[in-house]
C-alpha cells in the first residue's frame, strides 16, 4: 500500500530530527532511507510505526490518515534493530504474538508455515538466546510477516550480522520481499545495502531528504556533493563555465577544456562566467601513458596529470593522479591488460566520456559526506 | 621502547634450562593441602558458623527438658513435634505474624512495584528527593524509625494493634521491593515493549504480556524480602503493637523471660527447613530448565 507523509516533522525539545518531509512511497516497492547516523532516517520509519509522534504532518497509508492512531491500531510491522524478540517466549510464541493480540487461537499451522519461509523450522521450541544472529533476524522477520502487513519496516535489520551472511540476508530479503509483494521501508546506513536491495533510495542528511532516486540515478547522477561522495568515490573539482548552449556546457578547469550535457548539470548556473563543481566517478576514467595521448579520441573530457600512487587491488588498479584541476584524482583501471609503464611519477592522460561527467552547485562543500561513510 | 613483559612470550627453554623439581618434604604435606583448599576450608568453616546456631535449635527441639528452660539436654523426645500448638498462644501470635506478613508483601509488592516503574522510567519534579527517601528505611537505624513512627500513631491519636503494625511493615518493606523491581526495569529493552506495541497489543496487553513477565523476577525477589522482612521483625512491631496484638518473634521474647517452650524449637526448625526447601526447589528447577535448553 503506498505510504504518503506530507509535511512531516519531528523536533526533540531544540533539535529539530525531521525537517518537513514529503515523501511518496508507492505500493509494492522495495524503500530505502540511507544515511549516517542521526541524519533522520530511524526518526522517520519510527513515526511510520507510529512509535514516535510527529511534531508536525501527516502518514497516510492508501487513503488512510494514520497519523493519530496508535502503534497496535496500524496495519504496519517492524523488525527492529537487534530484533527485540521476546526473551520469555520461545520461537513460536514470537512468531504467533502479533496474531494472538488480534484474538486468532490457532497459529499452529500458520506459525510454522513462516518459520519455513525463513528456513527455521525445528526451531520452535528454542528461546531467543539460544539462536544465532542471523537466526534471531530471521525469527524477528517472521514475527513481523506473519501478520501480514500492509507495509514492513526495517530498522538496520543486518545491522549486527557478519559482513558474509549480512550479504546472504540481502538476498533473501529481497527474494521474499518479491515473493510477497508487499511494502518495504528499509533504514541503513550501508550505501551498499541499499543500492543492491532498493528499487528507490532516499538518501537523507541533517532531517532532509539529499536526494530520491533509483540506485543507478543516484551512482551516475548525484545532485549534491554529499550524495556523490557518500554513495561511492567520486572526484569533484571546480571548474568556470566559458559558454553553454541548449545541449552542453563549455567548461575550463584550471586550463583544461571540459564537457558536461546540459541535461547533467543539474540545474547549477549555467551562466558564461560562473562556478560549478563538476564531478566524475573513477571507473568512468581511461587511464593512457603520456606517450600514447595522441591516440586519445577528440571530444572526450582530459585532463594532464602525474600518478601519485597505485595500488593493485586484484581485479583493478587504483591509481591517484596529480592534475593542475585536482589533485589526487582517483582512476580505476581493470587490470585486463596491464601497462607496465604505469608507475608512480609516470606523465598520464586521463579522459572520459562527457555524458559521464556531473555538475553540481558551487557553492557547497566539495567533502561532504566523504568521512561520513561508515562502510 | 620495550613492550609491556606480559605480551613477550617467554624464550623457550631447553630441557636442561628447567629447574630440578625439589623434592618435597613430607611433613609439609597437610601444609599444601591446607594451602591448596583454603577457599573451600573458609568457605566450610563460615558456613558452619552460620548454621551451627540453627543446628542447635533443631537438636533441642527434641529434647524434654526438666524446668521452663530448654537450655539443657535431657533425653529425646517427639512431644513438641506432636503437639507444637500445646503452648498457650503461640500459634495464634504465629497466624497473626503470617496474616501480617503476607499482607505486608502484597500491599508492598504492589505499591512498591508501581514506584519502581515511575522512578524507572519518568522523569519528574523531586524525583531525586524521593530516591533518597527510599533509602532513608534502609539506611536508618530500625529503632529510630520504629520510635518515630510509634509517635506519630500516638499523636494522631490511631489505636495501635493490627493495623498500625500492617502499615509500619508495608512501609519498610516497600523500600526493599522498589530497590529490587527498579533494578530490573532499568536493565529492560524498551524495544521490547515497542514491538510488542507494534505487533498489535494494547497498552494493557503489553503490560500484562512483555513488561510483567519481564519485570517478573525483580517484582519476586521484592516480595519475598518483604515477606521475611515483616515475618521476623521484633523491634518496628514491638514499638507499634496494641496490648492484644502479639506477633510471634514477640511471643518468642516475651517466652524467653520466663522459660522457652521447646516448641519454638520446633517453629524455628520448620521455618528454617521450609525455606531451605523453597531454595533448593528453586536452584533445581533452574539447573533443569537450563540443561533442557
Amino acid at each position: 500500500m503506498t505510504i504518503r507523509l506530507s509535511g512531516l516533522a519531528k523536533e526533540f525539545g531544540d533539535f529539530t530530527a525531521v525537517h518537513p518531509l514529503d515523501l511518496t512511497i508507492p505500493e509494492g516497492s522495495f524503500f530505502a532511507l540511507l544515511g549516517a547516523s542521526g541524519c533522520g532516517k530511524t526518526t522517520t520509519l519510527r513515526m511510520i510505526a507510529g512509535l514516535e509522534e510527529p511534531t508536525a504532518g501527516s502518514v497516510l497509508l492508501g487513503d488512510d490518515d494514520i497519523t493519530a492512531l496508535p502503534p497496535h491500531r496500524r496495519p504496519v510491522n517492524t523488525v527492529f534493530q537487534n530484533y527485540a524478540l521476546f526473551p520469555h517466549l520461545d520461537v513460536h510464541d514470537n512468531v504467533a504474538f502479533g496474531l494472538r493480540r488480534r484474538g486468532i487461537r490457532s497459529v499452529r499451522k500458520q506459525v510454522d508455515e513462516m518459520l519455513e519461509l525463513v528456513e527455521l523450522g525445528g526451531m520452535a521450541r528454542r528461546r531467543p538466546r539460544q539462536l544465532s544472529g542471523g537466526q534471531q533476524q530471521r525469527v524477528a522477520l517472521a514475527r513481523a510477516l506473519i501478520n501480514q502487513p500492509r507495509v514492513l519496516l526495517l530498522d538496520e535489520p543486518l545491522g549486527a550480522l557478519d559482513l558474509k551472511l549480512r550479504r546472504q540476508m540481502q538476498l533473501e530479503l529481497k527474494r521474499i520481499q518479491t515473493e510477497i509483494g508487499i511494502t518495504f521501508v528499509h533504514v541503513t546506513h550501508d550505501q551498499e545495502e541499499a543500492m543492491t536491495m532498493a528499487d528507490t533510495v532516499a538518501v537523507m542528511r541533517g532531517g532532509r531528504v539529499e536526494q530520491l532516486a533509483a540506485p543507478a540515478e543516484l551512482y551516475e547522477n548525484p545532485r549534491t556533493a554529499f550524495v556523490a561522495n557518500f554513495l561511492g568515490t567520486s572526484n569533484l573539482l571546480t571548474a568556470r563555465v566559458t559558454a553553454a548552449d541548449a545541449d552542453e556546457l563549455r567548461l575550463d578547469a584550471s586550463g583544461s577544456p571540459l564537457r558536461l550535457p546540459a541535461a547533467r548539470g543539474n540545474g547549477v548556473a549555467t551562466d558564461p562566467g560562473g562556478q560549478l563543481l563538476v564531478g566524475v566517478r573513477p571507473e568512468k576514467i581511461t587511464v593512457t601513458h603520456g606517450a600514447d595521448a595522441d591516440g586519445v579520441a577528440a571530444g572526450r573530457n582530459r585532463l594532464d596529470g602525474r600518478i601519485r600512487d597505485a595500488s593493485y587491488l586484484g581485479v583493478s588498479t587504483q591509481y591517484l593522479v596529480d592534475t593542475p584541476a585536482c589533485p589526487a584524482f582517483a582512476v580505476y583501471r581493470q587490470n585486463t591488460d596491464p601497462d607496465p609503464r604505469l608507475v608512480p611519477g609516470a606523465d598520464v592522460v586521463l579522459h572520459w566520456d562527457p555524458a559521464h561527467t556531473f555538475g553540481l552547485d558551487a557553492a557547497q562543500d566539495a567533502d561532504a559526506g566523504t568521512g561520513e561513510d561508515a562502510t | 621502547m620495550a613492550p609491556p613483559s606480559d605480551t613477550v612470550p617467554p624464550p623457550p627453554r631447553t630441557p636442561s634450562a628447567v629447574p630440578r623439581a625439589r623434592r618435597p618434604h613430607p611433613l609439609l604435606a597437610p601444609v599444601r593441602l591446607l594451602r591448596r583448599h583454603a577457599v573451600v576450608v573458609a568457605g566450610t568453616l563460615a558456613l558452619a558458623y552460620l548454621l551451627v546456631p540453627n543446628l542447635v535449635v533443631l537438636v533441642f527441639s527434641f529434647n524434654k527438658p526438666a524446668g521452663r528452660f530448654n537450655y539443657e539436654w535431657r533425653t529425646f523426645s517427639t512431644d513438641a513435634w506432636t503437639d507444637p500448638c500445646g503452648v498457650a498462644d503461640m500459634c495464634g501470635s504465629l497466624s497473626l505474624s503470617l496474616r501480617i506478613a503476607v499482607l505486608a508483601t502484597l500491599g508492598a509488592t504492589v505499591l512498591g512495584t508501581l514506584a519502581a516503574f515511575a522512578l524507572a522510567r519518568y522523569r519528574f519534579r523531586a524525583k531525586g528527593t524521593a530516591n533518597a527517601l527510599i533509602f532513608l528505611p534502609m539506611a536508618m537505624p530500625e529503632v529510630v524509625m520504629a520510635a518515630s513512627l510509634g509517635t506519630l500513631f500516638l499523636n494522631m491519636r490511631v489505636a495501635f494493634g493490627f493495623t498500625t503494625i500492617l502499615i509500619a511493615h508495608v512501609m519498610f518493606c516497600l523500600s526493599f521491593v522498589i530497590v529490587a523491581v527498579k533494578a530490573r526495569v532499568m536493565s529492560m529493552d524498551p524495544r521490547l515493549e515497542e514491538a510488542a506495541r507494534d505487533l498489535y497489543a494494547g497498552p494493557v496487553q503489553t503490560f500484562l504480556r512483555v513488561t510483567l513477565p519481564l519485570a517478573a523476577p525483580g517484582i519476586a525477589a521484592g516480595a519475598l524480602l518483604s515477606f521475611a522482612l515483616s515475618f521476623d521483625d521484633f523491634i518496628i512491631t514491638q514499638f507499634n503493637a496494641g496490648p492484644s496484638t502479639v506477633t510471634f518473634p514477640m511471643f518468642v521474647w516475651g517466652a524467653a523471660q520466663r522459660g522457652t517452650p521447646v516448641q519454638v524449637n520446633v517453629i524455628g526448625t520448620a521455618m528454617f527447613v521450609l525455606a531451605v526447601a523453597i531454595v533448593l526447589v528453586g536452584q533445581v528447577t533452574a539447573n533443569h530448565r537450563r540443561r533442557s535448553r
